[in-house]
């Protein structure tokens, strides 16, 4: 597995993990896909719930209505938003 | 305008629906058992009307209504079997939502801070706090059903599912919505259970209302929805009206906090406030669907309100009294026991008062037991009440279409 890959698995289980999501595996979360809406379907608490999870898992603050919205538009989006956090924070979490 | 009810939907401790309802209050049995939602070791009393598990089918229904409280999924459910029932798809911008109730998601609070302090199994997931407000269930129908008339929430203890209920007969009549889907839910919760538990106003057994040997209430949980409009938009749109609400009324003892007035006098204001508003007298009433807590306070004032509002029939006027078999639902229970009344008046009969023990003479009521009782043919109207902390009474007229 790459690093990449290595990291949307991470951030899947993070997904599942944190918002409960019972009988979901990794496997069947695209990386692709919209988490919100349509795709996943979640709402905008599990988006608040998802922030939470974030900050805590990487150490990091997520501020601003607009990066939030691109960070976590996709599991994708959420690794290009973590990989973009700088390299010491990364290594720590 | 005579306003109709075309839809009714309930969840209750005999299950997820009208049917399990009927079944449940028919057979005279309780759904007093003891619950599983949390622990309930070391009060005076260790029973509840929970509601169960849901069916394979609803359990479906369930899981799509993510971030939900307890007390919004039973809203939603019990909302989505009375639009059915009405023959209606969703709602609307005419259609509006009136919802009582009195503690919401105040359960998954308790178990985000249970989760916190490390007294709860699970992490404090934010989602546990999303719907902690008292609006939240009737939101969550409107959001469900699509109704964008006004959405109001109300929160006047015991008797806010009937006020919800008169607040929206009201705006059907003015014409501020031409549907109103009307009621009240409440889970159980620690608040509550150990509330009324430290009050010592529960019965270490299932409650016994108008018993001879009552010691108190037990809690319930649940919800009653219903559809309101007008007979004449009901007859245009061919849907089957199963029963009119006639009048409404409500009053305050301003006596006690908790305590009613001894006598009934506000209970009797209510009453006589929702029969003047049918254009209705004592005398028209066919059946009494009583609040009936099964404490002592309650079913002593709120017979002594009958007799004076019955006079010489009231030894002679067949009352039932719900709570002895759905327990008492709190913000839900007046708009569970409307829809009790609109199914008993559909089958002509009135219900019997679940409880083993013997009724108490000394309050000159014919309380229902055992069995249902066929009523006459001639019979149409039901007077049903609830009268809650704070000295809130609330009465509702409901007759069958003749």
């Amino acid at each position: 597995m790459t690093q990449q890959e290595n990291l949307r698995e991470r951030l899947k289980r993070l997904i599942i993990e944190s918002l409960n999501l019972e009988g979901m595996t990794p496997e069947m979360i695209e990386d692709e896909a919209p988490l919100f809406g349509e795709g996943l379907g979640l709402d905008s608490v599990d988006a608040l719930e998802l922030v939470v999870a974030l900050e805590k898992e990487f150490s990091c603050r997520i501020e601003g209505e607009e990066t939030t919205r691109e960070a976590f538009a996709s599991v994708s989006a959420m690794a290009s938003f973590v990989d973009s956090l700088n390299g010491s924070t990364l290594s720590q979490a | 305008m005579k306003v109709v009810i075309t839809g009714v939907g309930a969840v209750s401790g005999f299950g997820w629906g009208v049917e399990e309802l009927c079944r449940g209050l028919e057979s005279g049995a309780t759904s007093i058992r003891t619950p599983s939602v949390f622990d309930v070791e070391g009060q005076r009393t260790t029973l509840a009307a929970e509601v169960g598990p849901p069916d394979a089918d609803a359990q479906m229904e369930i899981d799509h209504l993510r971030n939900l409280s307890r007390a919004d999924i039973f809203a939603v459910i019990a909302a989505r079997e009375a639009l059915v029932r009405a023959g209606l798809e969703g709602g609307g911008p005419r259609t509006g939502v009136f919802c009582g109730g009195s503690t919401a998601g105040m359960a998954e609070c308790e178990d985000f801070v249970g989760r916190i302090v490390g007294v709860r199994p699970g992490k404090p997931m934010l989602k546990l706090l999303a719907s902690q407000q008292l609006n939240g269930p009737g939101d969550a129908v409107a959001r469900d059903i699509g109704a964008c008339g006004p959405v109001v929430g109300f929160s006047s203890a015991c008797a806010s599912g009937a006020m919800a209920l008169g607040a929206a007969l009201q705006a059907v009549r003015s014409g501020e919505v031409d549907v109103a889907l009307a009621g009240g839910a409440d889970s159980l919760c620690l608040l509550t259970y150990s509330g009324f538990n430290a009050l010592r106003s529960v019965d270490p057994g299932a409650c016994q209302p108008f018993r001879k040997d009552r010691q108190g209430l037990s809690l319930g949980e649940g919800a009653g929805m219903l559809v309101l409009e007008s007979l004449d938009q009901a007859v245009a749109r061919g849907a089957e009206p199963l029963a009119e609400l006639a009048g409404y009324g409500a009053s305050c003892d301003a006596h006690h906090m908790t305590a009613p007035h001894p006598e009934g006098d506000g209970a009797l204001a209510a009453m006589q406030a929702a029969l003047k508003d049918a254009g209705l007298e004592g005398i028209d009433i066919d059946a009494v669907n009583a609040h009936g807590t099964g404490t002592a306070h309650n079913d002593q004032s709120e017979s002594c309100a009958l007799r004076r509002l019955l006079g010489d029939r009231s030894p002679e006027v067949p009352l039932t009294a719900p709570k002895g078999a759905l327990g008492h639902v709190l913000g839900a229970a007046g708009a569970l026991e409307a829809v009790a009344s609109v199914v008993a008046l559909e089958r002509g009969a009135v219900f019997p008062t679940a409880g083993s023990a013997p009724a108490d003479s000394d309050l000159h009521i014919d309380l229902v037991l055992e069995n249902p009782r066929q009523l006459p043919p001639t019979s149409q109207t039901w007077i049903s009440t609830n009268f809650a902390f704070g000295g809130a009474n609330a009465a509702l007229v409901v007759r069958r279409l003749v």
